[in-house]
């Protein structure tokens, strides 16, 4: 049970933990052929959950508060031996909650008329895969979340993968300093995540899956003081560090 | 209050009635057929698809399926923009506060009001029609259809009511008879408030700019620009890493030169989420973190729409400029966008040249967006 970069083999493969908590069902309905699966997206800092504007420690003896975290996820799937049963083609999921509550709850996708049976796994990408990347926001009608303009990155001629923006506190004294926005984009830094688990669809029922994203480890080994924001072409090692993390910051409970 | 309303119908019928009498009177002979009191059908109702001139690489021109764009219906709405009659006193238009000559804004910090001073600037109509993740600073309309209805009723702003602006339009000379022609009404009674502002928005649908500005013309090739233009395009959007980052093209992006999103610009000053003099987009949505929140205007045309922000604050470019420069002022969720970015002056002077390039000043006097009084 692993999410794995799926992008290039000469990257290492990450663990993350899994923990199976068992299927929640609501009703039953025996004239169903078909269930609904409710993801629930949820930021965390430090297995704790993550409320925006709140101060967290970092590295160093650094703070940091985040102001905004949000990403697209693309071509989410359930596996099912060999074949793959799309759940959603692209979603901006925006985890940016002013509240505890809110971000408890976090972001929620339903996903219903999901056809009945035992999967293998579930399996999505962090950005958009390259032909969908080849196009830009105006190539999409509004209703789309690809059309959104704020999720465009035109020098790049690169979707934005994912945000996680916010200010540090460079000396740990207080005062957050520094603002810092680290953005992944260009088709390198697209990344799929794969979880070989059990996923029982039943009729009329109801399957929860949350996908927990924990930012502590989505920024380890980042140095925010040094590269706060990764607009350079020519130097993305900070995002390239974030997108080889996502894999161990990504973890899900059923 | 429901008596009152009865009441209120019940007069405003007996007006229309004795207009219509004299209406049909004039239509009718004595041995002619029978024409319902306020009947339009012997008007033509031909409507004429209009297709938006739309500049390359633009998102699509979304109309609602129940709104498409005629050449009547355009024509419509253009004199009910730029017709005093909307306003409870007969004093102001929409083309008051949105001036064809000022790239559809005022010149005014804060608008001026049949009551008053209003509480915010009066925003750039260009290119209004693209934006489609809320409208107004705070996305407080949904629609351009939506956004039609809420001036009239604002008691600062044109202080009318609709129903009497109903009223006003089906016992006008004029009006019934064009709103038969732009919507095929057959019956003055069937001239309301909801036809009124899909007129409204179909003509501002039609205000378009991104071919004529010299950035636009670059970008096909067609011209060069100078050096300290393109040092400054090149800061704008961060093309060259080595230069400053102006910062700018987050919110400001091409080719709209604005954002579906909305930003704390560190305009104003709060210690925490909830001091903010105008909360902005969080007043709409209940949010407390989009407190503070505004939407980023198309910086087309930008050189006629001073002063600029929401509070209309900065009077010129060069204050903009410094401003985002400095980082702006403090609160919790102020983008991470804003910080001192460290520019020279020559850098700010580079930037500024820039955005003059966003000019096309063709749209100020396309006869097609000018008053048809």
């Amino acid at each position: 049970m692993l999410i794995i970069p799926k992008f290039m083999k000469h990257f290492n493969l990450l663990f993350f933990s899994l923990l199976i908590l068992g299927l929640a069902a609501c009703k039953d309905d025996p004239a169903a052929t078909e269930g609904t699966v409710t993801i629930h997206f949820k930021a965390v800092y430090d297995e704790e959950p993550l409320q925006m504007f709140n101060t967290h420690p970092f590295e160093n003896g650094e703070s940091l508060e985040f102001t905004h975290l949000s990403m697209i996820i693309s071509d989410m799937e359930l596996l099912r031996q060999g074949s793959a049963e799309l759940l959603d083609e692209v979603e901006i999921v925006n985890l940016t909650f002013d509240n505890i509550t809110s971000a408890e709850a976090g972001y929620t996708l339903t996903i219903s008329g999901v056809p009945t049976g035992t999967y293998d796994g579930i399996r999505f990408g962090i950005g958009v895969p390259i032909d969908v990347n080849a196009q830009k926001p105006a190539d999409f009608p509004s209703s789309n979340p690809l059309s959104n303009t704020a999720y465009y990155w035109t020098p790049w001629s690169s979707y934005i993968f994912m945000k996680t923006e916010g200010r540090l506190d460079t000396l740990g004294n207080g005062p957050l300093d520094l603002g810092f926005a680290l953005h992944t984009g260009s088709d390198a830094l697209y990344r799929i995540l794969e979880a070989n688990i059990p996923l029982i669809i039943q009729d009329g029922l109801e399957t929860n899956l949350d996908i927990v994203i924990d930012y502590k480890k989505v920024l380890q080994g980042v140095d925010i003081k040094a590269n706060p924001q990764n607009h350079s072409p020519d130097d993305i090692s900070t995002i390239t560090t974030i997108v080889n993390n996502l894999s161990i910051a990504f973890s899900l409970v059923l | 209050m429901e008596m009152g309303l009865q009441l209120h119908t019940l007069r405003n019928s007996g007006v229309i009635l004795a207009l219509l009498i004299g209406l049909v009177s004039c239509h009718d002979s004595i041995d002619g057929p029978q024409i319902p009191a306020g009947d339009l059908t012997d008007i033509p109702y031909n409507p004429v698809p209009y297709i938006v001139d739309v500049p390359a690489d633009f998102p699509a021109l979304e109309q609602p399926f129940d709104n498409p764009m005629t050449v009547d219906g355009i024509l419509l709405g253009r004199k009910l923009f730029y017709d005093p009659l909307l306003s409870i006193d007969s004093s102001i238009s929409c083309s008051s506060c949105h001036q064809p000559s000022l790239s559809f804004s005022d010149g005014l910090a804060l608008s001026q009001g049949v009551n008053g001073i209003t509480r915010r600037g009066s925003l750039n109509l260009i290119n209004v029609g693209f934006h489609y993740s809320g409208l107004f600073w705070d996305g407080r309309a949904k629609t351009l259809e939506e956004l039609a209805l809420i001036p009239i009723e604002d008691p600062i702003e044109m202080g009318e009511s609709w129903d009497s602006v109903e009223l006003k339009l089906r016992t006008h000379n004029g009006y019934p008879a064009d709103f038969r022609k732009a919507f095929g009404v057959e019956n003055v009674s069937m001239v309301d408030r909801y036809l009124a502002a899909k007129a409204i928005a179909q003509f501002l649908r039609t205000l378009v700019s991104g071919q004529n500005s010299r950035y636009d013309r670059y970008l096909r090739g067609e011209i060069l620009l100078e050096e300290n233009e393109i040092n400054g395009y090149l800061m704008f959007f961060n093309i060259d890493p080595s230069l400053p980052d102006a910062q700018c093209g987050h919110c400001h992006n091409a080719p709209l030169l604005a954002t579906n999103d909305y930003f704390n610009n560190g305009l104003q000053e709060s210690p925490d989420l909830f001091s903010f003099p105008d909360p902005g987009l969080g007043a709409i949505t209940g949010i407390a973190g989009h407190n503070g929140f505004f939407k980023p205007p198309t910086l087309r045309n930008l050189v006629f729409t001073a002063p600029y922000m929401h509070d209309g604050s900065l009077k010129t470019l060069e204050e903009v400029v410094d401003h985002y420069a400095s980082g702006g002022k403090n609160s919790p969720n102020k983008s991470s966008f804003m910080f001192n970015l460290v520019l020279s002056e020559s850098q700010k002077s580079d930037i500024l040249a820039f955005l003059h390039t966003l000019t096309d000043s063709t749209t100020l006097t396309n006869p097609a967006y000018q008053s048809p009084f």
